[in-house]
């Protein structure tokens, strides 16, 4: 039976029973609606009252317009915190599923052992955001860590990667591209969704293997890689875990790990200034909503989908 | 990681919810008699390890004492301190007692947070602090905190550095910090890339600024709060932290900015990589035992060149109420247990810094290891001038603005004259900011 003759069955059947229905089914949504309400709603209407507020977490707020907007202007300090956000995001995005695409490509050659690799590679991706690989990193990319050791192994000198501000935010980069595995994961299953003929069908036709990368894999491959680039930005602009590990909550050294969200958390709990936070909150929403926007609009002119 | 721009949001609600909430209850009154109900207290606190023991050790001994009161302790490292501290406060759910400290007391007060001590005289005793001590704790008058502890700045040296070069040890008593700057540079000459002379200062607190300023008879905030730092004073410290690390007295500006973020066990001092270092005398004992070396006490360089002596008795923490608490007085009777009494006095013993109770610190005198003697002997005869005002209300960022100057000077992203100017207006936008 098909779906659409089920939801024809499903139509004919009693509406004395659906209604019966309906009701069993919202009380058991209302605990999630509640959560929903309380824990995000709520305070996201709030967050939007508090942005035009001075607040400072202990007197009440105070009505101040459109200042907290007006500062994001001339802060300079958030100006740095949007280029390293911009930098993050803008690298280590296209590298990170590059990174995920090539390997889902290699997976799904068949080999043996599969299931393994498959996990051994997603692994990373359970682990990346969490506080303890952040606090691995610094061990790693220490003066002492296991970087400068193999460095030093080949004779080249070792740095302190990420207490000099040149290269800490290139250690976060590198962080997030390792945790490519979710992509990874979403990009083996639309791999496996081509049908294999198309490859056959070009074999025969003489196609060279890039030709057939270029031209079968690819455009098939697009809605998945939308997908994954749509996700992954709005990931990379909320990251904050990582640079609040490594640079022990400061963002530096000298702001170079400032991320945006970092930023915020220090205006409202180290400044106590929860109005100004509450707007950059709004702003970042803005942020990623017009860079989704661009995703979309630009998706029109390379994705393609087959149907 | 959407989680964290949300949680800001969910405490703003919160905060609205229990707006309403506010001085209903039950509560006592600051000036009243104790309760004979069953009372649970609040009482959080930052540190390590040996911190806890101690602590909860000393509050069973209160709760023996007062049967009817349960205090029920909370303890954090001190970043996560901070940041859930200002959570518990705007959700109207701060803990009845709080360890304290100089650089927030005024952010809190100020935006009354705070009680004044002084309306629960009734029930705490200060009668064997010093005058001078208590002042640490009072803003325009009202008592916001009762120091625990004082604590000195010190350069803390490593003999057994010193005695493996043949280096002699200085003469503390008329040394500048030119001396300082060449000795450190014997030692990191003898060290051969291993071990330096001196451990940076200027990155983990603006104390090492404050005392530089103070030798010359300024200061960085005068009484009402407005930055009075001159310039080239600033300039100079950061020329000097730049002269050092140039010329490779203190270790290159990466593994400086590192080993100082890694905290108190990583530091050059606690590693034995470098000789010479600014910490707080009451640090000895902790860093005594990181180091596994044996380590000395000297006067700060400069002290006697310059208009006054910069070294003050700085209160290492202190004990706050929340102004919201419903059980003031016997808040206050529990401060009072924690800063009076004998018994309780000999399991805290110095882990606060030396105790700023009087009586309490001849009565453990007995007690003390030759660490703990060496930094009590510190405070007792090395001379000090008045102490510089409490941090103002706003300026609680003081430290890391400072560090994030003294990172754009090593690095080359700024020059000490410009890191100077940027730091003196950035810190004045501060305090201008949370009037």
């Amino acid at each position: 039976m098909s779906a659409l003759d089920e939801l024809r069955q499903l139509r004919k059947g009693g509406a004395q029973v659906r209604k019966g229905d309906n009701r069993a089914a919202f009380w058991f949504l209302a605990p999630w609606f509640a959560g929903l309400l309380l824990i995000t709603v709520g305070p996201v209407l709030a967050s939007f009252a508090l942005g035009f507020t001075k607040y400072n977490l202990i007197q009440p707020p105070k009505l101040i317009g459109f200042d907290n907007f007006a500062r994001i202007l001339s802060d300079s300090r958030l100006h740095n915190a949007l280029r390293v956000t911009f930098t993050y995001v803008l690298v280590s995005v296209p590298l990170q599923l590059a990174c995920a695409l090539g390997v889902a490509i290699l997976l799904n050659r068949g080999l043996r052992g599969l299931a393994f690799y498959r996990s051994a590679f997603y692994l990373p991706s359970l682990l990346g955001s969490s506080v303890a690989i952040a606090v691995l990193w610094t061990q790693v990319f220490g003066t002492d860590g296991l970087v400068n050791r193999v460095l030093g192994f080949f004779g080249v000198e070792g740095r302190g990667w990420i207490s000099d501000p040149d290269t800490a935010l290139s250690t976060l980069i590198v962080l997030n591209v390792w945790t490519f595995g979710s992509p990874m994961i979403i990009f083996l299953a639309g791999l496996r969704q081509i049908p294999e003929v198309y490859y056959e069908a070009a074999a025969i036709d003489g196609a060279s293997r890039w030709a057939r990368f270029r031209r079968i894999t690819l455009p098939l491959l697009s809605p998945i890689l939308f997908f994954n680039l749509v996700l992954q930005i709005i990931h990379a602009f909320q990251s904050f875990t990582q640079a609040f590990v490594v640079s022990g909550g400061t963002g530096g050294p000298s702001d170079s790990t400032m991320f945006y969200t970092l930023y915020l958390y220090q205006q409202g709990f180290s400044r106590f200034d929860m109005g100004y936070a509450s707007a950059l909150a709004w702003f970042l929403l803005l942020i990623i909503a017009a860079f989704t926007a661009i995703n979309f609009w630009a998706a029109r002119f390379w994705v393609f989908y087959d149907d | 990681m959407s989680r964290g721009v949300r949680r800001g949001a969910v405490w703003a609600v919160l905060l609205s919810l229990t707006a309403s909430l506010v001085a209903c209850g039950s509560g006592s009154d600051a000036g009243g008699d104790l309760t004979t109900e069953k009372v649970t207290l609040r009482f959080t606190w930052w540190g390590a390890d040996d911190r806890h023991k101690r602590t909860q050790q000393v509050i069973e001994m209160f709760q023996r004492k007062h049967p009817n009161i349960t205090v029920k302790g909370e303890f954090k490292e001190w970043n996560g301190y901070w940041d859930s501290l200002a959570t518990t406060m705007a959700a109207n759910d701060a803990p009845d007692v709080m360890q304290m400290d100089e650089l927030y007391i005024a952010s809190y007060a100020e935006r009354g947070a705070l009680l004044d001590l002084n309306e629960a005289k009734k029930h705490l005793d200060t009668a064997n602090f010093d005058q001078k001590a208590l002042a640490t704790g009072a803003i325009a008058g009202k008592q916001y905190g009762l120091p625990v502890g004082l604590g000195m700045y010190s350069i803390m040296v490593n003999l057994d550095l010193l005695a493996k070069y043949n280096i002699p040890v200085p003469d503390d008593t008329k040394w500048s910090w030119d001396d300082l700057k060449a000795i450190g540079d014997q030692v990191s000459k003898a060290g051969g890339g291993q071990v330096f002379g001196v451990q940076s200062p200027g990155i983990n607190d603006a104390a090492g600024l404050s005392i530089r300023a103070r030798q010359q008879g300024k200061a960085i905030f005068d009484a009402d709060a407005k930055v009075v730092l001159p310039q080239e004073i600033a300039r100079d410290y950061w020329q000097y932290i730049l002269d050092l690390s140039k010329s490779g007295v203190a270790a290159s500006p990466s593994v400086t900015i590192e080993k100082a973020s890694a905290g108190l066990n990583q530091s050059a001092t606690a590693t034995g990589t470098a000789a010479f270092g600014l910490w707080w005398n009451t640090q000895l004992t902790a860093l005594t035992a990181a180091s596994g070396a044996k380590l000395k006490l000297l006067r700060l360089p400069g002290e006697t060149q310059g208009a006054s002596p910069g070294a003050y008795y700085k209160p290492s923490m202190f004990w706050s109420v929340s102004a919201r608490s419903k059980y003031p007085a016997e808040a206050a009777a529990f401060v009072s247990f924690l800063a009076n009494d004998e018994e309780a006095a000999k399991v805290l013993l110095t882990e606060r810094g030396v105790p700023a109770n009087q009586k309490i610190r001849e009565a453990i005198a007995g007690q003390l290891k030759d660490t703990d003697k060496a930094a009590k002997e510190y405070l007792d005869t090395v001379p000090v001038s008045d102490p510089p005002r409490i941090t103002p209300n706003g300026a609680s960022t003081l430290d890391t603005i400072l560090k994030r100057h003294t990172e754009d000077v090593l690095f080359g992203r700024t020059t000490p004259d410009a890191a100077a100017a940027s730091f003196i207006k950035e810190v004045q936008s501060e305090v201008d900011a949370a009037k």
